[in-house]
């Protein structure tokens, strides 16, 4: 008697376990993204909210990050199934040995922007001459920056230089500590504004012939290979997201602020938002679905890193290496 | 009780150095460097996610230069925040010990500030201070002011009542008594509290440079970890942790010249903390 309503205890707490993933038949993913929630990341939520994942039987649970290199440890150690972050990040990482690729790339115009409010009228890179810019030692974007001051004729001794991290960038300019900073045009230049009211005006790294991809969505390779079927719906349910986010951007907003209350204001997300989605096309693909990037674009990004982004020539490849379109819709 | 010292100093010269109270903790950290580097090859832990001693070693070696050239800035910032943390805290302690009211007044507010997460606010000082060596020594202060306070306080109280009384039937002079017994009588507890000040200072000193900085060794760290250089993020540690350890040994130097007469400076000379 004893025995039998142990085992009926048993099988009863195994179907309760297995059911969600055998009634639904749903794989439960990860998706760890590169930061706190911001406008960036709304087209995730929106594919959430209108079951655009659920159609493709994938049960999405976004998770906040904590830097772009923390997410791609967690995705090459398995902790997270798939990973928003920093392409270049990642290839740094993989070329140090993380299992991990990118299997889309959503941002395939460079971000990144030396920015200040724009009542100071730092509009073109020679304005930046006897200012004071904060940067934060080590990430992508002040390892990109003598790129920049290269194509734009600039040195070092022309302007003043301050570090910090990514907090500490944003007080150094809202307190007059420094006229700028280096930072992504729809994070730090809306997180300025949402702070102080004051317009910022961001001079994009990209509009002065600055090539290189940001954000993607990365896996771990043994993942891709064991379970191509769920990168390929994943991605078919991300594209749809950017595509319609790119398209109404304010549902993708509402729907991130449903989700989040704390990540944004309306107002400036909306304008972080549409900013994000004019960086969704490459120079060299401008007809291509979200999330295709160009060859060359990536070859770019990986000679970038080479030359400047502190990657080992002899262990960097080549840029094949590090994405593919091969499951894409 | 002589026996064992005979026996010991029968043994053969390699096991006399082998058992010497400095090899110890040697010897621990080459067993703990084997573990680490065992449980690497066991259990196939990727270079991404904990490089191997080597390797530490190897940077440790390469990045000398910048290595020591980087600690300068952050010993300074750790010296300045403990001298702030001695000039403050030895004072407010006096006042807290010799005075009921001010401890009820200041006590609890100094314990509350103590909870206080140093780097949640650490931001602010750079906005407060600027981007000079300043933020940085507060920050050292911050956390190596408590521990000092607290000892010193513990120090002055627990001074025996009955020497107190004596010295009073005496007629010495409150200044005479301070000088004769009461300090001499804290400074044990004292020192106790300046040790664990200095090795705090140190993590306030990098967590000031974390925050805000274009030199020292927290400033290397955040680059070591934008590249993924762990090696050298781990090469950094140590030159960190090397640094509290120096200036511990200095501090329990300074102890053994000031008060050779207490029960823990007696026997051995390993540092007893």
């Amino acid at each position: 008697m004893k025995i039998k309503r142990l085992t009926c205890v048993i099988a009863a707490v195994a179907a309760l376990v297995a059911s969600p993933a055998f009634a639904q038949g749903k794989d439960k993913v990860v998706l760890l993204l590169n930061w706190y929630v911001y406008s960036e990341h709304a087209p995730f939520f929106l594919g959430k909210a209108r079951g655009y994942f659920d159609q493709e039987g994938i049960d999405l649970d976004i998770q906040e990050g904590r830097g772009s290199g923390v997410t791609v440890q967690a995705v090459a150690a398995g902790t997270a199934t798939f990973g928003y972050a920093d392409v270049a990040t990642m290839i740094k990482a993989a070329s140090k040995g993380a299992p991990v690729t990118a299997v889309g790339v959503a941002l395939q115009t460079s971000p990144m922007s030396v920015m200040g409010f724009a009542d100071r009228n730092i509009r073109k890179p020679d304005d930046i001459k006897g200012k004071t810019v904060a940067v934060t030692p080590g990430d992508s974007m002040s390892q990109i920056w003598p790129l920049f001051l290269k194509k734009t004729g600039l040195k070092d001794s022309d302007f003043k230089t301050v570090s910090g991290d990514a907090q500490t960038k944003l007080n150094a300019v809202m307190n007059n500590q420094a006229d700028l900073l280096l930072g992504y045009v729809m994070d730090q230049a809306i997180k300025l504004q949402d702070a102080t009211h004051k317009d910022v005006y961001p001079i994009r790294f990209a509009d002065y012939g600055v090539n290189m991809v940001s954000s993607g969505i990365i896996v771990q390779k043994d993942y891709v290979k064991a379970h191509p079927d769920v990168v390929k719906r994943f991605l078919r349910a991300a594209t749809r997201s950017l595509e319609e986010s790119a398209k109404n951007p304010e549902a993708a907003i509402d729907a991130m602020l449903k989700a989040n209350p704390k990540s944004g204001v309306k107002e400036t997300a909306l304008v972080g938002m549409k900013n994000t989605a004019a960086l969704y096309k490459g120079p060299d693909n401008p007809n291509d679905r979200p999330l295709r990037v160009g060859a060359k674009n990536m070859d770019e990004t990986l000679a970038l890193l080479v030359e400047y982004g502190g990657l080992d020539k002899a262990s960097a490849g080549k840029a094949t290496d590090y994405y593919t379109n091969d499951y894409l819709p | 009780m002589t026996t064992p010292t005979i026996r010991a100093r029968n043994r053969p010269l390699w096991q006399r150095a082998l058992l010497s109270p400095w090899a110890r903790p040697v010897l621990l950290v080459l067993a703990l460097l084997i573990l680490w580097d065992l449980a690497i090859r066991l259990f196939k832990i990727p270079p991404y996610l904990i490089p191997s001693p080597w390797a530490v070693v190897q940077q440790l070696v390469n990045e000398w230069p910048k290595l020591l050239k980087e600690s300068i800035p952050t010993t300074y910032a750790t010296l300045g925040g403990f001298a702030l943390s001695i000039a403050f805290g030895i004072p407010m302690a006096l006042v807290i010990a010799y005075s009921r009211t001010i401890e009820s007044f200041v006590y609890p507010l100094l314990v509350f500030s103590q909870s206080v997460p140093k780097i949640a606010i650490a931001p602010l000082f750079v906005v407060w201070f600027g981007f000079g060596i300043i933020p940085k020594v507060i920050a050292a202060f911050m956390l190596g002011f408590f521990p000092i306070v607290v000892s010193t306080v513990m120090g002055f109280k627990s001074v025996d009542p009955d020497m107190l009384d004596l010295a009073r039937s005496m007629k010495a002079s409150r200044l005479a008594t301070f000088a004769r017994i009461s300090l001499p009588q804290a400074l044990p507890s004292i020192f106790a509290g300046l040790k664990v000040s200095i090795t705090l200072a140190v993590v306030g000193a990098v967590v000031g440079e974390f925050v805000g900085s274009n030199s020292g060794i927290g400033y290397l760290l955040q680059i070591a970890n934008g590249n993924f250089d762990l090696p050298l993020m781990f090469a950094a540690l140590t030159v960190l942790s090397a640094i509290g350890v120096v200036l511990f040994v200095a501090v329990d130097v300074v102890e053994r010249l000031m008060i050779p007469w207490h029960a823990s400076q007696r026997h051995g000379a390993v540092a007893t903390a």
